[in-house]
């Protein structure tokens, strides 16, 4: 029998879990040798990760929510504390534009490449000749470093050389050449789209792992019953592929969220502030303006509002587990 | 389906794929092996080559002009419009690459940095997700969760203080402050990735090394980590590609001798005036070849690692 906190196995063709085992009870094994009971050996072995993440996350983040209720200079030693003056001033002036970016580009960033990868993955798996290679072939734009995408991108969206503007020209779409990234419309879009370039890939790797695991017959058996291709989308295939929908989105939701490369290359936050997202403005406060605790307080802010998407994340992944 | 569906799906669409090469007699030798498609699957197959290549035009397009433009002498490279055929090309700009020694001493401190975050992730890791795998304890499922959670803490907002903390102890712009901060981002992949590769491991070969009275340790370290070996291998690449791929961290915690590849790439090559595009475009494609060439390694564990920690537990 197989107590009921067995692992639940990650591979299919993994082995039955046997019997129960002594590595598995917490309970301190008798066997001469061992000082240390087998929680606190498994313990001991998240020690180092543990501490790692005690010194560079845990106390940073605690630290730089504290910085928040002080006026603190990035170049000046010393700091005095203010209160919720900072807090004051970050709702009264930049919050709600920059809260406003960051769901722009956020939600676009999560849709279109949702759209794109699973049009992608619901193509491939339709067992087209060669998709496991052109599954491969897609992978490229999403390998790629971030920084490189970006550059890319905006050589793409020059204004002066740029191919966009050249094929548009030529196709008659447009009359003179767009200066993309200087207009501020046109520069949320343009992020959006490069994003979405950067991250179809991931998309349809994951929507791909859920399509193969809605059973073909279910289909076919649909299929001999007279439902077209719409109804057996909305019959079959998204009721199978539903959950890995829900977690793909939600994770993209909350990088998307935080995402800072593409954004900070190719436009630095501008136009005018346009493109300036929660991870743009800290950094930019912080590291240009050199006001830590304006920063802070933004930044405490879009923690925040991270930690709600992260507790959603959390929830909804376990929700999942059960499922599967 | 009977043989008259097959006849007719032939007859509808002789583009059918499964239909001869031209000029071949009906029912060629192919036929018995290939069972032929009725006709709502080749409309299907037609939207779903259609979607390939409207994709394609959108996802690998780019990559072509980057390639274009990294082999064009700049006179082509800033003609407009670009021309989609290019008419000479150039490898200056690769050469350039080559001989530009403060480009090298970046690509050197790229490897240096993603190699050494690399294994100790996997490293610390290892332990981590053999913990996670094998035990069952209180606190075990927080702990998880504040691991998978802790990659989507906000980097900006850590920078804030880590500069600060680096700044106190003389660590700021040394290997160190880079590794470390890297670790962190990498790590909790890394730990998940490993956990399922030691799910698979089965209880009973640990089982029967405690019989034979191998410590735990020992167990751990030569029993069962040889046979994590590839998932184990798996886990550093994907480290080693985050840390050769970041830039925020990099970018502020690093020093000028120090500097990884994008931060250094910014700073050389995007100029006030005017950038050198075709020699960016050269560099960039140096920088993504490792990446691309560790990916391809990687292909097979690209869905079970990703999605062990993403999609399941």
């Amino acid at each position: 029998m197989t107590p009921p906190s067995a692992s639940p196995k990650q591979a299919a063709p993994a082995p039955p879990a046997p019997s129960p085992t002594p590595a598995r009870t917490s309970r301190p094994a008798k066997r001469e040798g061992q000082r240390l009971s087998n929680g606190a050996f498994a313990f001991l072995l998240t020690v180092p990760g543990l501490a790692l993440f005690a010194a560079i996350v845990f106390y940073p983040l605690v630290a730089s929510l504290v910085t928040g209720f002080f006026d603190q200079d990035l170049r000046l030693p010393g700091r005095t504390f203010v209160g919720l003056d900072n807090y004051a001033d970050v709702l009264d002036r930049d919050f709600w534009p920059v809260l406003e970016n960051t769901l722009v580009f956020t939600v676009g960033a999560t849709l279109a490449p949702f759209a794109v990868g699973f049009a992608l993955a619901l193509a491939l798996n339709t067992g087209l000749k060669g998709s496991g290679f052109l599954r491969g072939l897609f992978l490229f734009p999403w390998v790629i470093p971030g920084v490189v995408v970006s550059f890319l991108w905006m050589w793409i969206f020059n204004a002066n050389y740029g191919v966009l503007n050249g094929a548009l020209l030529e196709l008659g779409f447009i009359d003179e050449s767009v200066s993309w990234l200087g207009e501020p419309t046109t520069a949320m879009v343009a992020v959006i789209v490069t994003k979405t370039w950067a991250s179809f890939p991931w998309m349809m790797v994951m929507m791909l792992a859920g399509l193969q695991t809605v059973p073909r017959e279910l289909h076919e058996a649909a299929a001999v019953d007279g439902a077209g291709a719409v109804r057996r989308f909305r019959a079959v295939t998204w009721p199978g592929v539903r959950g890995v929908a829900a977690i793909v989105l939600l994770l993209e939701f909350i990088w998307n969220f935080q995402h800072f490369d593409t954004i900070y290359v190719l436009t630095g936050g501008g136009p005018a502030g346009a493109t300036e997202t929660f991870a743009v403005a800290v950094y930019q406060d912080a590291f240009k303006g050199f006001d830590l605790g304006h920063a802070a307080a933004l930044g405490g802010l879009w923690m925040l509002l991270l930690l709600v998407l992260v507790g959603v994340y959390l929830k909804t992944s376990e929700r999942e587990d059960k499922h599967s | 389906m009977t043989t008259a569906q097959f006849t007719t799906a032939d007859g509808a669409s002789p583009k059918a794929p499964s239909a001869g090469p031209p000029g071949t007699p009906a029912g060629s030798r192919q036929a018995p092996r290939k069972p032929r498609r009725r006709p709502d699957q080749v409309r299907s197959s037609v939207a779903a080559w259609a979607a390939v290549g409207v994709i394609g035009l959108f996802g690998l397009l780019p990559m072509y002009w980057m390639l274009v433009t990294a082999l064009s002498p700049p006179g082509q490279a800033f003609r407009f419009p670009p021309r989609f055929f290019p008419t000479e090309i150039t490898f200056a700009h690769f050469r350039a690459f080559a001989e530009n020694d403060k480009l090298f001493d970046y690509m050197v401190n790229s490897v240096i940095v993603a190699g050494v975050t690399a294994l100790l992730s996997v490293v610390v890791s290892t332990y981590m997700g053999y913990s996670f795998s094998k035990f069952r304890y209180r606190g075990r499922k927080s702990l998880m969760n504040f691991v998978l959670a802790s990659q989507m803490f906000p980097q900006a907002l850590l920078l804030i203080t880590l500069y600060a903390v680096f700044r106190q102890f003389d660590l700021l712009g040394t290997y160190t402050a880079l590794i470390l901060s890297f670790t962190t981002f990498t790590m909790p992949l890394c730990v998940w990735m490993l956990k399922g590769i030691f799910d698979t491991v089965p209880d009973a070969l640990l089982e029967a090394a405690a019989i034979d009275g191998a410590s735990r340790w020992r167990t751990l370290h030569s029993i069962v980590a040889p046979l994590a070996a590839p998932g184990m291998v798996a886990a550093g690449l994907f480290a080693f590609v985050r840390g050769w791929n970041d830039f925020i961290f990099a970018l502020t915690l690093s020093g000028d001798d120090t500097m990884t590849l994008p931060p250094g790439l910014v700073n050389t090559y995007i100029g006030e005036f005017q950038t050198a595009w075709p020699a960016l475009m050269a560099a960039s494609l140096i920088v993504s070849v490792p990446v691309v060439v560790a990916f391809m390694f990687l292909q097979r564990y690209l869905v079970g690692g990703l999605t062990a920690g993403a999609v399941k537990s």
